[in-house]
């Protein structure tokens, strides 16, 4: 018993550790991918002294000395330079980002601002949280559920005309969810005005919480519809494909020749050995909706982190990529590491701390 | 007691209609909300979901969508041209740069067809030919017209002798054409495009490049996005030859009523510190003139006006920038809205905006009342901060909406027009050439202008007093300008939005803060406001009080304009609690200056991230929080800002009272953004996107103060020739026609109407102005002995009308044959 603890204790060590390394070696690759390997500090000079330059446009400052013009040129550059923190060499900067980020400590945006005016990276990220959360995780739940559901029911109809029509439709799943998203605003806001065009909230929003409630529901239809409906047919389609291969396993025709029902079939003998599949599926599917959907929020002017993120890089504000990727870096890490554990669980196949093919 | 009943009538009487006038906007409310798909925009307008959408929309399948559903308004702001590096003629490597020769820059003019890349590219109407350094739709433009016209004449498309400049020069440098092709020193000459992908400037430059290529250079197409393309052509030296030709773009967010300082900006050393500019070497006497322009260093408008034409030429032979295209943008609104949009700026630059937007009935005439919802590409960017806030200019669009101001800007002239303040004395040093165009302006020439020793000059930030004209200038000074302001003597009953009545403690902090952020030793200081300071300071004299109530004052300053309105403009809001991001009262901004004094939050982004602080935010967020607790404090002590001064205008007993309106309109609003405008912020929902304003029904002014700025009154002119055919030697006799919707024009709004005569070659042989006949009517007329000089063939008559109430001039044309 004791042994046993001790090599889960060692297993559960190295794994966290080799996990929490990925994470760190990620999160480099972040920062030096979001700054070019320190080029984008060049870019970022320049474009400081294009705008400043354009002060010299202004009437006023052209009556002034030239060297006073110069003098306000230099200095306006430095404040800037030192705000973005060009003062400080790259690799500097860089490990400072690491170590933040590492550490949860993510403190200060260099350009962004949270929707409340904050510059804390918490609030930039933490304030879109629920919006992003609500919208693809509604859609992503909705999906899994629906999928495994009609996937679970089409594998023992194989060939139906039901079975045939999803393999028909699984390529419709090929564009992404934003060009439904367009369609369907094009047919219920555009057309049919049933619908809203996108955003969160009625404008001014309801002054009731259960107006309020009922208004963001309205708003979801949309972009979840979206969401759904690019994705469900590939989605049934794969999952009918894994449960045919599993269905078709040595031991679930003995079940069936045996003469078990259906649902017992189900449940035990094709559900139960595809366990840790699917919930490494939902799990990773739930990650990803921490990062949201840039394209599909934009088209429904859906606050999200979707859209943060793509402004975030579009203006190289390090600290704010390098928070939600740290984020995603640690939910990433934290579940994979307790699937690891889950499937030891799930799977009577599977042990905690096997090593070199040993049963321990 | 017959009289006191007659007085109670009458008050009841004007009480009566004062409440029948409809006060502050038209609209009942504005709903903003954020949409950042353009197209997506559009189709809301045009679906009814929105009433407005905030932008100046150039794409042109989009422009065709908003002309066949909506109605909009179009405005001129952005440009485009390409700048061409001189450095030469080899780079540092051995390259050869033809553009280090003026002359192959100049022959770019005649290579290239604007006409063509504004009907191909822009669809014929998302912008318009542009040739020279100012702007076609701006007042310098309309004040050259002549000289403009024959200069767009001079460089119209000519591909040929565009070719034949080219060709010799490039012989001239030591390049060798074989095989169609151009060789220097053996090599391939190899012009590199630096080229914007992120609108028609893509179009633009593979056009360019392409009719090189066809010239037998090889060419090196570089797509760039702004943030790759800037360090390759201001970060760069041009010595390293990182590109020879960049697509360049360019914005004005407002009508510029003197841009004699762009051939200063644009075409010499001292436009920019950058390195492509130290490489610009202007011919000496377009250097000289392009100085003088920016310095005002004339005596008389017509002197101004002579070099700003010879300027244009000069621009035009040197042409280390090609202008090819002013875009037209279109801001685009249901049709059943009127809403005045500045030329440069659009809907959403227009200062106007909200005391003129309303709904129309089928009739055209405006409807009182109405819910307004408009939708802006992007909102909240940054925090509201009336100091040093937000910048983002669909955040100013609702900053100024709810702002009250001194002055206000015509939007179609960029001349300003009186609005809190009653008139203006504007005094200038004799010989300097300002005129004046508006009534509220009066102004007078004087020799010398003394600055009273008693005139406040300068700030103690440590014993918090201000300094007086004789102490900072011991010997006496003089300025070029003085401007007396004169307020009416209802500013005091004015109202903020949390219902505190106006106060002269309200105007003289913000003029502190002027001295208070630029001062090292000051609490506040910052060290992004020290530039605005130092130059402030350099032409700042001295402000005194004549009077409180009713507010008059006098300026003293050595910056000039030459508009007095713009003199008057530029120092009547010393008193007043405007600041660079909207108005504030005195007891809201005590707020943020004890939490900038005590470190916890600043009113600067670059302060904020030096103290490792939030930026200051009146609207939501951390700052609330801490702003919120000084209000709690003050209530209970009752503090005064800089009371060594301000405490003269408020009691202890007034400060508490302040408070407690801003902490009842925090209760019911749940921000601190307590402006004075005709309409306020009601609902804010950051996260959600969604700013809600009200009306401002206590507002003094009634809403049809501003209407008649609704609409541009762009004249429509039409000339013809008395016959196809006319004879030298006999007297000419043209009429034009000016009108607006179909009405004539009033003379008295008319500056001028030129005329130009040139020949089958594009010479300019005749230009004169048109007398006015009646409203409506202008007549042009040749004597017989003038006409006998004319040439014989084709001649072209152009007619530039150029109105007092719109800057954009309006042109027509005559062709007709001479024998």
């Amino acid at each position: 018993m004791l042994e046993n603890l001790r090599r889960v204790g060692i297993y559960v060590a190295v794994r966290g550790f080799l996990l929490f390394f990925t994470v760190v070696v990620a999160i480099w690759l972040v920062i030096l991918i979001a700054n070019m390997g320190g080029v984008m500090d060049k870019i970022i000079e320049s474009q400081i002294r294009e705008q400043v330059g354009l002060m010299f446009l202004n009437p006023d400052l052209q009556q002034l000395p030239e060297a006073m013009r110069r003098e306000l040129y230099d200095r306006q550059v430095e404040i800037l330079r030192r705000q973005y923190g060009l003062d400080r060499p790259f690799y500097e900067r860089a490990a400072r980002y690491l170590l933040n980020g590492i550490t949860l400590n993510f403190g200060m945006a260099e350009k962004l601002t949270s929707d409340t005016g904050s510059k804390q990276v918490r609030l930039i990220l933490v304030e879109r949280l629920p919006h992003t959360l609500l919208l693809w995780g509604t859609g992503q739940l909705l999906l899994f559920f629906a999928s495994v559901f009609f996937a679970l029911i089409l594998s023992r109809r194989y060939g139906s005309l039901a079975d045939r029509l999803v393999v028909a439709l699984a390529p419709t799943s090929a564009p992404p969810a934003w060009f439904y998203g367009i369609l369907l605003i094009l047919v219920f806001a555009s057309l049919l005005k049933v619908l809203p065009y996108g955003g969160f909230v009625d404008a001014p929003p309801p002054p009731t919480r259960l107006g309020y409630v009922l208004s963001v529901l309205k708003h979801m239809i949309l972009p979840v519809l979206a969401v759904f409906v690019n994705a469900i047919f590939a989605s049934i389609y794969n999952w009918r494909t894994f449960f045919l291969i599993y269905s078709s396993e040595d031991y679930v025709e003995l079940a069936r020749a045996k003469g078990l029902p259906g649902r017992t079939l189900e449940r035990r003998y094709i559900l139960r050995p595809t366990l840790p599949p699917i919930v490494t599926n939902f799990t990773m599917s739930m990650i990803a909706v921490w990062m949201g959907g840039i394209i599909t929020e934009t088209v429904f002017s859906w606050p999200g982190l979707g859209r943060r993120l793509y402004e975030a890089i579009g203006q190289n504000d390090t600290p704010v990529i390098v928070g939600a990727n740290v984020i995603y870096g640690y939910l990433l890490a934290i579940s994979v590491f307790f699937l690891d554990i889950l499937y030891a669980v799930l799977d009577p196949r599977v042990r905690v701390g096997a090593a070199g093919g040993q049963r321990l | 007691m017959r009289k006191w009943w007659a007085v109670a009538l009458v008050t009841v009487l004007a009480l009566g209609a004062w409440a029948q006038v409809r006060r502050g906007a038209w609209v009942d409310e504005v709903v903003f909300t954020e949409e950042p798909t353009r197209a997506k925009g559009i189709d809301m307008l045009i679906a009814g979901a929105i009433d407005i959408y905030a932008f100046a929309i150039p794409e042109r399948d989009l422009v065709k969508k908003i002309i066949e559903n909506l109605h909009y308004a179009v405005s001129y702001g952005s440009y485009n041209e390409l700048t061409f590096n001189p450095y030469g003629p080899e780079f540092k490597d051995g390259r050869l740069n033809p553009f280090y020769l003026k002359e192959v820059r100049e022959a770019v003019n005649w290579l290239i067809d604007r006409d063509y890349i504004v009907q191909e590219f822009y669809g014929g109407v998302g912008a318009v030919p542009r040739y020279l350094a100012i702007t076609p739709s701006f007042p310098d433009y309309a004040r050259l017209a002549a000289t403009a016209r024959a200069l767009e004449l001079k460089y119209a498309p000519n591909p040929e002798k565009a070719k034949a400049v080219i060709f010799e020069k490039m012989k001239e440098l030591g390049a060798e054409l074989k095989d169609g092709k151009w060789y220097y020193k053996g090599a391939p000459v190899v012009l590199k495009f630096l080229i914007r992908v992120e609108d028609e400037r893509r179009l633009i430059g593979d056009y360019v490049a392409t009719l090189f290529e066809k010239l037998g250079f090889e060419i090196e197409r570089m797509y760039k996005t702004a943030r790759e393309a800037s360090p390759l052509w201001i970060g760069a030296d041009p010595a390293d030859g990182t590109f020879h030709v960049y697509t360049g773009g360019w914005v004005t967010t407002a009508i510029s009523r003197d841009q004699g300082g762009n051939f200063d900006f644009f075409y010499t050393k001292r436009g920019r510190p950058d390195p492509l500019w130290q490489a610009y070497k202007p011919d000496p006497e377009f250097d000289q003139i392009s100085e003088r322009l920016a310095r005002r260093d004339f005596k008389s408008i017509e002197e101004r006006n002579a070099l700003l034409a010879r300027a244009l030429e000069l621009s035009m032979k040197d042409s280390v920038r090609v202008w090819c295209t002013n875009l037209v943008g279109y801001n685009p609104m249901a049709k059943n809205v009127r809403v005045a949009a500045d030329l440069a700026g659009g809907v959403y630059g227009a200062w106007l905006w909200s005391r003129t937007v309303h709904f129309i009935d089928p009739a055209g005439k405006p409807v009182a009342g109405g819910k307004l919802r408009i939708a802006q590409p992007s909102m909240l960017t940054e925090p509201w901060n009336a100091i040093a806030g937000t910048n983002w200019i669909f955040d100013m669009m609702i900053i100024r909406g709810v702002s009250d101001y001194d002055t206000l800007p015509d939007p179609y002239t960029g001349l300003y027009y009186p609005q809190l303040v009653e008139r203006a004395e504007v005094v200038v040093e004799a010989g300097l050439p300002v005129t004046k165009t508006l009534d509220w302006v009066d102004l007078k020439f004087v020799p010398k202008i003394e600055v009273p020793g008693d005139a406040w000059a300068d700030w103690d930030p440590v014993n918090q007093r201000f300094i007086t004209a004789a102490e900072r200038f011991p010997g006496g000074t003089t300025a070029k300008t003085k401007v007396v302001a004169y307020f009416p003597a209802n500013l005091y009953e004015r109202l903020w939005h949390d219902g505190t009545k106006w106060s002269l403690a309200d105007g003289l902090l913000g003029f502190i803060l002027t001295f208070e952020r630029g001062k090292p030793e000051s609490a506040i200081y910052d060290e992004a406001a020290k530039s605005a300071f130092d130059t402030f300071m350099r032409h700042f004299k001295g402000l005194r009080i004549l009077s409180e109530k009713p507010l008059v004052f006098e300026v003293y300053s050595d910056l000039w304009y030459l508009d007095a309105e713009w003199i008057a403009a530029a120092r009547t809001p010393y008193l007043m609690p405007q600041y660079s991001q909207g108005v504030s009262p005195w007891h809201v901004l005590a707020l943020g200056i004890q939490a900038e004094a005590a470190k916890e939050l600043a009113f600067s982004s670059s302060k904020a991230r030096r103290l490792g602080v939030e930026w200051m935010n009146y609207l939501a967020g951390p700052s609330l929080t801490i702003l919120t607790k000084y209000l709690n404090e003050n209530l209970a002590t009752g503090y005064v800002p800089y009371a060594n001064v301000l405490g003269k205008y408020v009691s202890k007993d007034e400060a508490i009272a302040r408070y407690q309106a801003l902490k009842k309109w925090y209760e019911a609003k749940g921000h601190l953004w307590v402006a004075n405008g005709p309409l306020y912020v009601d609902v804010v929902k950051p996260v959600e996107k969604v700013v809600v304003l009200k009306n401002f029904e206590a507002f003094a002014d009634p809403a049809t103060k501003w209407l008649v700025f609704a609409e541009p009154k762009i004249a429509e002119v039409e000339v013809s020739a008395p016959a196809p055919v006319l004879r030298r030697g006999a007297p000419w006799d043209f009429l034009v026609e000016v009108t607006y919707k179909d009405q004539p024009y009033p003379v008295a709004e008319i500056d001028f109407v030129t005329y130009l005569l040139f020949d089958a070659e594009g010479n300019l042989v005749l230009s004169g102005k048109a007398e006015a006949v009646k409203d409506g009517l202008f007549a042009i007329t040749i004597d017989a002995a003038t006409t006998a000089k004319l040439p014989a063939g084709s001649i072209r008559l152009e007619v530039a009308v150029a109105s007092k109430v719109v800057a954009i001039p309006s042109f027509a044309t005559a062709t007709f044959t001479v024998l």
